[in-house]
């Protein structure tokens, strides 16, 4: 695939390292990047939200993304971080959802020449809208509409 | 019976949760009320009120049923037909004054007919306890059955 034009239109992202898969999302789109601390687990609730935490006087769920990817959740997430996102478009502004990250999320500047990936490179999941390809290396898009509708059914 | 802005703090094995006063619960010793001696069935004892059995159910920290005999009351909702009781193995009425609820819904779908059985959380440093919501607590109880 050819480089895109450059558009001199700068994006300020953060790459997240998951288990398995490498996300990139606006860096506007976070709130906090913390160390992990203790979940209160949520009974009966969906596989892949692993516990909730106390986060600026809010309750915020923790979600395992890769659960959601059809993956398993990291075991050990003593060495990574979790990474709390704001609201999702339309929702309630406490309603702010975090996820484990197995690594420090990096800061990233896209300025338009980053190459699109194949889909076929891509996870075959609703869940991943896009990706892009930095340094050879595969970076996913999620998809928020899909994760708000999964969220928030 | 509780004041609608007072929580009573609930543990259920390793787990603490809040019931919101709202919810009109009262306490029954255990002595007032018939154990269920049979290993079979989801209720631990039951109270008798105006000759109706009402069930009080055993959970876990994860909400399962469970039974263990190291328990001296039982915490009973007010619903329809008749209240259903949730066995505690410790329990503390706080002051609304001191148990601010921050609003806090699970994500995905809900496990009851009637939504998330959590509407908050009190949230204390970086904990959070979670705050059941009466009438799917209550819709979930109900749906353990009557025996």
């Amino acid at each position: 695939m050819k480089p895109r034009a450059r558009t001199g239109h700068r994006l300020h992202s953060l790459e997240v390292p998951l288990q398995g898969v490498t996300l990139i999302v606006p860096s506007a789109a976070v709130a906090e990047v913390i160390n992990p601390i203790n979940m209160t687990p949520v009974p009966f609730s969906e596989s892949w939200l692993k516990g909730v935490i106390g986060w600026r006087t809010l309750a915020v769920p923790v979600v395992s993304l890769e659960v959601l990817l059809g993956g398993a959740a990291p075991v050990d997430i003593s060495t990574g971080k979790i990474v709390i996102f704001y609201p999702l478009s339309g929702r309630k502004d406490w309603e702010f959802y975090a996820l484990l990250a197995t690594a420090e999320p990096r800061p990233l500047v896209l300025d338009g020449s980053q190459p699109a990936a194949e889909r076929s490179e891509l996870p075959d999941s609703p869940y991943i809208a896009a990706g892009l390809k930095i340094n050879d290396r595969l970076m996913s898009v999620p998809d928020l509409d899909a994760l708000k509708k999964t969220f928030y059914p | 019976m509780a004041e609608p802005n007072q929580y009573l703090h609930l543990k259920l094995g390793n787990a603490g949760f809040l019931l919101p006063g709202v919810s009109g619960f009262n306490i029954e010793q255990r002595d007032g009320m018939t154990t269920n001696e049979s290993a079979e069935g989801n209720v631990a004892a039951w109270r008798t009120v105006h000759n109706t059995r009402q069930p009080a159910y055993c959970l876990d920290g994860s909400l399962r049923v469970t039974r263990h005999h190291h328990w001296e009351r039982a915490v009973f909702l007010a619903a329809a037909p008749h209240a259903v009781g949730l066995v505690v193995d410790e329990v503390q009425l706080l002051p609304g004054t001191e148990t601010i609820i921050t609003p806090f819904t699970p994500p995905g779908q809900p496990p009851t007919r009637v939504g998330h059985l959590f509407s908050g959380a009190w949230v204390t440093g970086q904990r959070a306890m979670l705050v059941f919501d009466p009438p799917a607590l209550i819709a979930y109880l109900q749906s353990l059955g009557e025996e």
